[in-house]
């Protein structure tokens, strides 16, 4: 009775911010897309930024999730450990990391930048952070995908002729791909809500997330609360495919 | 051909050790052994889905230790299928297949017709078994490594694919190792059978010698012996007995005659053991029981008590008391009923020099 209580209170506490937000701010946001152009610049590069950070961490991140599902090799556990890191560090000491690597007074930032790619400041700064902050949860997810499809699908399926790509893009990654997607859901939300790092690396051009503060620091909260119902609203887009994705987990990978 | 030699591979925490044994060129072996003995993960090394970490694997004359489980030419069928649960059973059945003629071949000679349309997490555990029979197959491998395929299968459709198996494999001309639980189909089935426990080889050889001439009794108890004696053996020095002389397969080893002491037992037998402990077996179908002594060539002759009668379908298991030492055999149950035995019978039990096994 007593935990059924501390549940409940749980719940409200989780959920009621979210709700009254949504209930308070949400018709005005998006009414107010329609004549807010930097609202909706804001959505645009958020929404492109955060896909493309999503992009790059499904392509880097699948190889490396797949390893640490399948193989036991030296300095595995300080692997993991290393992609743990960004999900324990606070997000502007992120920033401050990413800016002390890519910024224009480092190595690599300056090389970047004579090559024409400008970090700081530009949507490139953007996906970097977003990248750096939710590859791992994508890489987690991935990881426990692939642990969940048991490996003699593989040795069968090379026994049958296949070699170890044809066997991973015709048995493994189909048997995967519900998980990976979520996986991707996950990161791809992530990216969207993502405001400590980025704003260390780029405050301008500004993501909903910097926007939604940056009216919030101005002009106090009746501005930023359209924004940041817009924000909340475009946050239960992927709690809503992840939903229905479990939903329709009936493929068993086992035997 | 299936030729391994001294091999060691892991798979997490067990260890298959120094593994040697030879399934000659469409030949049809069979592993044996307790559960958790490494029968799987041995069919796995061949496979070469578990790397090796020494010794050599030689699979249709070609060393292929270190090479890649694709181009080793040989299939692989777990008991528990594996069927691509994302794809319908004929997708299955066409993965890796060589042609549409030889999945259609394979469809219509292990009966599973009716199941080409299901879907694979329909099927039950023994249709399973047929379609990941069928798609190994499919594949035509020079080498086929079975691991329990049959043991999903009701009796009836488990002889039935079994003589298919055989008669596939005659055919087609593969080398087969199976795993299996089940002594009768390792008799069935067998050219060779390989007695494997705590990842390592215990016995191989015809599964006839593996059955009668267990090397040890505790192969003699795993393989279902029921009459194992602790004792010791004597040769008997006089000239060949008349029981030995009338035994001309006895004659042609070159064997001699033994006295094997155990408490009150005393038994005769034939072989090449010399003095000293050891242990005798007996296989309860070698025992013979009779409400008279009968005149038989049989050497050792026993009266006792029947202290335990169990019967199964056609065959009975009769446990007789002779002076204190359980003897078990193995008659039909219509042997049971026109003799009128029952618990405290007095009978007389029979068996052959021939029958007694020394380790």
């Amino acid at each position: 009775m007593l935990a059924a209580l501390a549940g409940s209170l749980l719940l409200l506490f989780l959920g009621a911010p979210v709700a009254e937000l949504i209930i308070t701010g949400g018709a005005g946001g998006l009414a107010r897309l329609g004549r807010d152009a930097e609202l909706r610049q804001a959505l645009l590069l958020t929404g492109m930024t955060a896909t493309t950070a999503t992009v790059l961490g499904v392509v880097c991140g699948t190889p490396v999730a797949y390893l640490l599902s399948r193989s036991e090799f030296r300095g595995r556990a300080i692997l993991s450990a290393v992609l743990d890191l960004p999900l324990l560090i606070p997000h502007p000491v992120a920033g401050i990391a990413l800016l002390l690597v890519l910024g224009r007074d480092s190595a690599v930032g300056s090389a970047l930048l004579a090559a024409g790619l400008r970090v700081v400041g530009s949507p490139v700064g953007i996906i970097c952070a977003m990248l750096f902050v939710s590859a791992p949860l994508y890489i987690s997810g991935a990881r426990e995908a692939f642990a969940r499809v048991d490996p003699r699908y593989e040795a069968v399926a090379r026994t049958l002729g296949d070699d170890a790509w044809r066997s991973f893009r015709r048995v493994t990654l189909p048997l995967a791909r519900r998980g990976m997607v979520a996986a991707s859901v996950v990161m791809w939300a992530r990216a969207v809500s993502e405001f400590g790092a980025i704003v260390i690396l780029t405050y301008n051009p500004k993501v909903v997330s910097v926007l939604s503060w940056d009216r919030f620091a101005t002009f106090g909260l009746p501005e930023a609360l359209p924004v940041a119902a817009v924000m909340a609203i475009i946050a239960l887009i992927p709690l809503t495919l992840l939903r229905a994705l479990r939903h329709d987990r009936s493929m068993t990978v086992s035997s | 051909m299936i030729e391994v030699h001294g091999l060691s591979a892991r798979l997490g925490e067990f260890e298959l050790r120094d593994v040697t044994f030879t399934v000659p060129e469409s030949g049809y072996g069979v592993v044996i052994g307790p559960a958790g003995s490494g029968k799987t993960t041995l069919l796995e090394a061949i496979a070469g889905v578990v790397p090796a970490r020494s010794g050599e694997v030689q699979l249709a004359g070609r060393r292929v230790t270190t090479t890649p489980p694709d181009e080793r030419g040989a299939g692989l069928v777990y008991q528990h299928a594996y069927l691509f649960p994302h794809l319908s059973v004929l997708e299955n059945l066409r993965y890796g297949a060589r042609d549409e003629s030889t999945v259609e071949e394979l469809v219509s000679r292990l009966e599973i017709e009716p199941l080409r349309q299901r879907d694979v997490r329909s099927l039950s555990g023994g249709e399973r078994q047929l379609v990941a029979l069928a798609r190994a197959l499919a594949h035509r491998p020079a080498v086929l490594l079975l691991d329990e395929p049959f043991s999903a299968l009701d009796p009836r459709r488990r002889a039935r694919t079994r003589r298919e198996v055989r008669a596939l494999h005659r055919e087609w001309g593969f080398t087969a190792l199976q795993v299996t639980h089940d002594f009768t189909e390792a008799g069935l089935l067998g050219d060779v059978a390989i007695l494997l426990d705590g990842g390592r080889v215990l016995q191989h050889g015809p599964p006839e010698q593996v059955f009668r001439r267990p090397a040890s009794p505790y192969i003699a108890e795993f393989l279902g012996a029921e009459n194992v004696f602790a004792g010791t053996a004597r040769v008997l020095a006089e000239a060949a007995p008349d029981w030995l002389e009338s035994d001309p397969a006895a004659l042609a080893h070159g064997y001699h005659a033994i006295e094997f002491t155990s408490g009150p037992l005393t038994l005769y037998t034939v072989g090449n053991a010399g003095d000293g402990p050891c242990y005798a077996v007996v296989r309860s179908e070698e025992v013979v029981l009779s409400l008279a002594p009968q005149s038989t060539s049989a050497r050792n002759l026993f009266r006792g008590r029947v202290v335990e009668l169990g019967t199964l379908g056609a065959f009975a298991r009769v446990t007789i008391d002779v002076d204190g030492t359980p003897l078990v055999a193995a008659v039909t149950t219509r042997s049971v009923q026109e003799m009128g035995l029952r618990e405290g019978s007095k009978v007389y039990a029979t068996f052959k020099a021939m029958g007694v096994h020394l380790c």
